[in-house]
């Protein structure tokens, strides 16, 4: 590996709220055992929509994890799990206790999410458009319209929609008064903020930050626009089975939801205040496809640059990555795409890396999906396990490469890939590697 | 390399952080193109003359009927048609964007075109795109015919059943594109070629000034050279006001919008929203002078912060760890371009903060605000106003606070107003905020060769 960077950035702190538990420990036991969180849509009557699968978080409640909660009274889902996972990232650092007892500089500590939007309140906006609407003359009367609006749309449900908010409950309720960043680039934002929020520590600007994202777009609007861009699986048949990347029969993905955080530190920081390290953040790179709004390059430009790079940054060849961490999303393209570019910067060592998607299991927590798969790739060199990519039944000869078919594998990796593309070519991809001092 | 003495014990740093110093590192960025829509001006003459003549674009809304608003005025750009600023083969994408994102491919073009950048003599790979953007206002006639077969007799009720199926039929298929916040800046990398880092950073007010600091520690790292940093939004929506008409401290003063929003005065009326875009061409100076571009300003410093309780003190401190950056003493800075929202609150502390910082200064620190010119906007709030300082080290001048009368004796600073003022220092301060406490600054300079 290689030392260019004087300041070295460690991993002392995770936690995530995910559709397959909502601590590590369950979540990772779930994906070893190959389990899918898929099921019916319970958020809101989807019933007749072309998709009305996906997998959600079960029962969740705020308030099972902080107990002065009443900021996010009314913020939307994406808010909460955000503010959950983080409760469990900075206890697991021992930054909760040493936050309230000074013992670290709060002015050191950054936050850097890649947090989606809160959710439209559908009902009364669709209803008081409707009431506004004369569809003969396809005329909207805008004053019906405000006037509707004002009087049926929440003060502070509508607030807390705004992009800004949910770093910024974060960072007011547990006093993390360093940088305060959000990035939403579609499906790469957790992995870019984490990222972004290592180049900051490793510049001087934070000593620690508390990095990663959240997100539910399993609501009427999300899932009404994702189908309509037929993006999502419509195997109402089979929903558990409907998440299958790199199978030939895959047609779409699953949406997820949930948070994925980790307090990201300065080594000697680390070190100097005792904290258990559980990893080290060594690569990161992010490029633009600037090709397409809705598909990826079809020859994986931009893609391969971002999984070069990442490689570079941490100074490992691909040989030495032990797992990687798709993105894999079962859709046609993106799994085609993402195997020729890892075949392309892997070249002869493509064969032997093992590559797997846990999408098949929890589906796409869009903008938190990076960070929960970082966090997978954590566990699994810290246990030794590879999670499966599940469904996988019929090989498609354009994805040719060993992507763990069903069933978790014992193996030591020491360095791990994890790959992020988002709508609109935004691609990023992280390095992680074991903590060997 | 490090910065002196004073300003290292104000940041409360424990001995030996790094401190990168933007000056005298061997890759910084400088100002090299600019892009300005706004509703006093399309293009940097036009904004910088109306700045400096004390215009406002602050108006009665006319791009729909605003009766049943408490606030009617905002800083409309009326004419504005994105397909003045494209090529032909370009205007096609038009239709999948809406209003904001058409306002920011055209605000890039404008960029590009000022910084006279030749993109097939640069390095595609090496070209970022890094922007600020806020919640893109969905335009309500793209879901009315859905909403309206499936509206039921009760209030606020949809009738889901049919919305999945009659609904979706006569909704356009690439609508949710219309309005995800990354589309403007991947509108603009597919537009541009740009493969570089691509970026959508949405702290509101701030955003723009955080995408600024990023780009800088991109091209610090080495992964970039020439960026394009900005925003773009639009709040003149009957949707997004008619939503921030319920949580923002928004003006009534509807009977003379001109003089509505009046930064850091005592007569104060509220919040003034507006819409337009702000893209800087940023470059790295070695790459800037080799292509012999023109050259705008020194970006110089950066600082970010949050505090929940104490908003002053988040200033003070990012215009402490900005200054540091710069390498530059309270009396080296001119003035600072202020946030200055025209709001009791947010100037107070705005304005605490800022005099905080500039502490130990021999003479009062001077403020300026352009709100009062073009509302509040949003994501592209802080690239438009970053235009500005690049226009005023560029020409020697400082546009004065418009509506500014008599300061808020709460406010501890010397505000510039009624003429503008020539530059006699060297550095300008830019400091943005949102009013739960996340802020930023940034340190641009006149050009040293």
């Amino acid at each position: 590996m290689s030392r260019k960077y004087q300041r070295r950035v460690v991993i002392t702190g995770m936690g995530v709220i995910t559709p397959l538990g909502c601590d590590i420990d369950s979540m990772f036991k779930s994906l070893l055992e190959g389990r899918s969180g898929v099921g019916p849509i319970q958020n809101f009557d989807a019933s007749t929509f072309p998709t009305n699968f996906a997998a959600e978080v079960p029962g969740f409640q705020l308030s099972n994890w902080i107990m002065d909660c009443a900021r996010w009274d009314h913020s939307g889902i994406n808010s909460k799990f955000a503010a959950a996972a983080a409760q469990q990232a900075l206890s697991a650092a021992g930054l909760v206790d040493a936050l309230n007892s000074g013992k670290v500089d709060r002015n050191r500590i950054g936050v850097y999410l890649g947090s989606g939007e809160g959710i439209h309140d559908f009902h009364n906006l669709m209803w008081e458009t409707a009431n506004s609407y004369e569809p003969q003359t396809r005329k909207l009367d805008y004053p019906r319209f405000c006037k509707g609006g004002r009087e049926t749309f929440h003060v502070g449900s509508e607030a807390d929609q705004e992009l800004h908010t949910t770093a910024m409950h974060l960072a007011a309720h547990f006093g993390l008064n360093g940088p305060n960043f959000n990035c939403l680039t579609a499906c790469a934002a957790s992995s870019q903020a984490i990222g972004e929020a290592m180049d900051l520590i490793r510049i001087g600007d934070s000593d620690m930050i508390l990095a990663g994202g959240s997100h539910s777009m399993i609501h009427p609007l999300g899932v009404t626009g994702f189908n309509l861009l037929t993006a999502l699986s419509t195997n109402k048949a089979n929903p558990q089975g409907a998440s299958r990347p790199f199978d030939k029969e895959r047609d779409g993905f699953v949406l997820g939801e949930g948070a994925g955080m980790l307090v990201l530190e300065e080594l000697e920081h680390a070190k100097k205040r005792g904290a258990k390290i559980l990893a080290e953040m060594t690569g990161y790179f992010t490029t633009a496809d600037a090709f397409r709004v809705t598909d990826s390059h079809p020859e994986g430009r931009g893609a391969i640059a971002c999984i070069d790079g990442a490689l570079k940054d941490a100074g490992v060849t691909p040989s030495q990555i032990g797992y990687v961490n798709a993105h894999g999303t079962s859709t046609q393209v993106n799994d085609r795409v993402e195997s020729l570019a890892i075949k392309h910067v892997f070249g002869e060592a493509a064969r032997k890396a093992p590559v797997s998607s846990i999408k098949s299991m929890m589906g796409h927590l869009i903008a938190a999906a990076g960070a929960v798969e970082l966090i997978t790739c954590v566990e699994a060199m810290r246990t030794g396990w590879l999670p499966p990519t599940i469904n996988y039944e019929h090989p498609d000869p354009e994805c040719d490469l060993d992507y763990i078919p069903n069933k978790a594998r014992q193996a030591k990796a020491v360095h791990c890939l994890s790959n992020s593309f988002g709508f609109g070519g935004q691609n990023t991809s992280l390095v992680v590697s074991a903590y060997t001092g | 390399m490090w910065c002196f003495p004073g300003v290292w014990d104000a940041r409360g740093f424990p001995e030996g952080t790094l401190v990168t110093d933007m000056v005298s590192s061997a890759r910084r960025g400088v100002v090299t193109g600019l892009g300005v829509l706004s509703s006093i001006g399309s293009d940097p003459e036009t904004f910088w003359q109306s700045l400096l003549a004390g215009k406002t674009g602050i108006k009665r809304i006319g791009l729909f009927d605003p009766s049943e608003l408490p606030c009617q005025i905002a800083g409309e750009m009326t004419d504005f048609d994105a397909k003045n600023f494209l090529d032909k083969k370009d205007r096609k994408q038009l239709r999948v964007m809406a209003r904001t994102i058409q306002l920011a491919v055209a605000c890039a073009q404008s960029a590009i075109t000022h910084s006279k950048v030749d993109k097939k003599a640069i390095d595609l790979t090496r070209f970022g795109v890094i922007f600020g953007a806020g919640m893109v206002a969905m335009e309500l006639p793209e879901t009315a015919d859905a909403a309206a077969v499936s509206k039921t007799p009760e209030r606020g009720k949809i009738d889901l059943k049919v919305w999945g199926t009659r609904g979706l039929e006569v909704i356009q298929p690439l609508w949710m594109l219309r309005y995800l916040p990354n589309m403007l800046a991947c509108q603009v990398s597919i537009l541009h070629d740009a493969q570089g880092p691509n970026n959508t950073i949405t702290q509101d007010d701030v955003a723009g000034l955080l995408a600024l600091g990023e780009a800088m520690r991109i091209m610090r790292r080495d992964h970039a050279d020439f960026f394009l940093v900005g925003g773009a939004e639009s709040r003149v929506n009957p949707m997004s006001m008619t939503r921030q008409s319920l949580f923002l401290p928004l003006s009534t003063h509807n009977a003379d919008p001109a003089s509505a929003c009046r930064p850091f005065d005592a007569g104060r009326t509220g919040l003034v929203l507006g819409e337009g875009s702000g893209i800087l061409a940023v470059e790295e100076v070695g790459h800037a002078r080799r292509r012999g571009a023109e050259i705008y300003a020194d970006v110089c410093g950066f600082g970010a912060a949050f505090n929940g309780k104490d908003q002053a003190e988040a200033i003070e401190r990012s215009i402490r760890i900005a200054m540091a950056q710069a390498g530059i003493g309270p009396d080296e800075v001119d003035h600072v371009n202020a946030s200055g929202m025209g709001l009791e609150k947010e100037d107070r502390f705005e304005s605490k903060g800022i005099a905080a910082a500039f502490r130990g200064r021999k003479d009062p620190i001077e403020v300026t605000s352009i709100k009062a010119h073009v509302g509040h906007l949003g994501g592209s709030s802080a690239t438009v106003e970053l235009a500005a300082v690049a226009l005023a080290l560029r020409h020697g001048l400082v546009p004065a606070t418009l509506n500014h009368t008599v300061t808020d004796r709460s406010c501890p600073v010397k505000v510039i107003a009624g003429q503008p003022r020539p530059l006699s220092r060297p550095y300008v301060v830019k400091t943005s905020f949102t009013t739960e406490g996340q802020c930023a600054a940034a340190v641009l300079g006149r050009h040293q060769g």
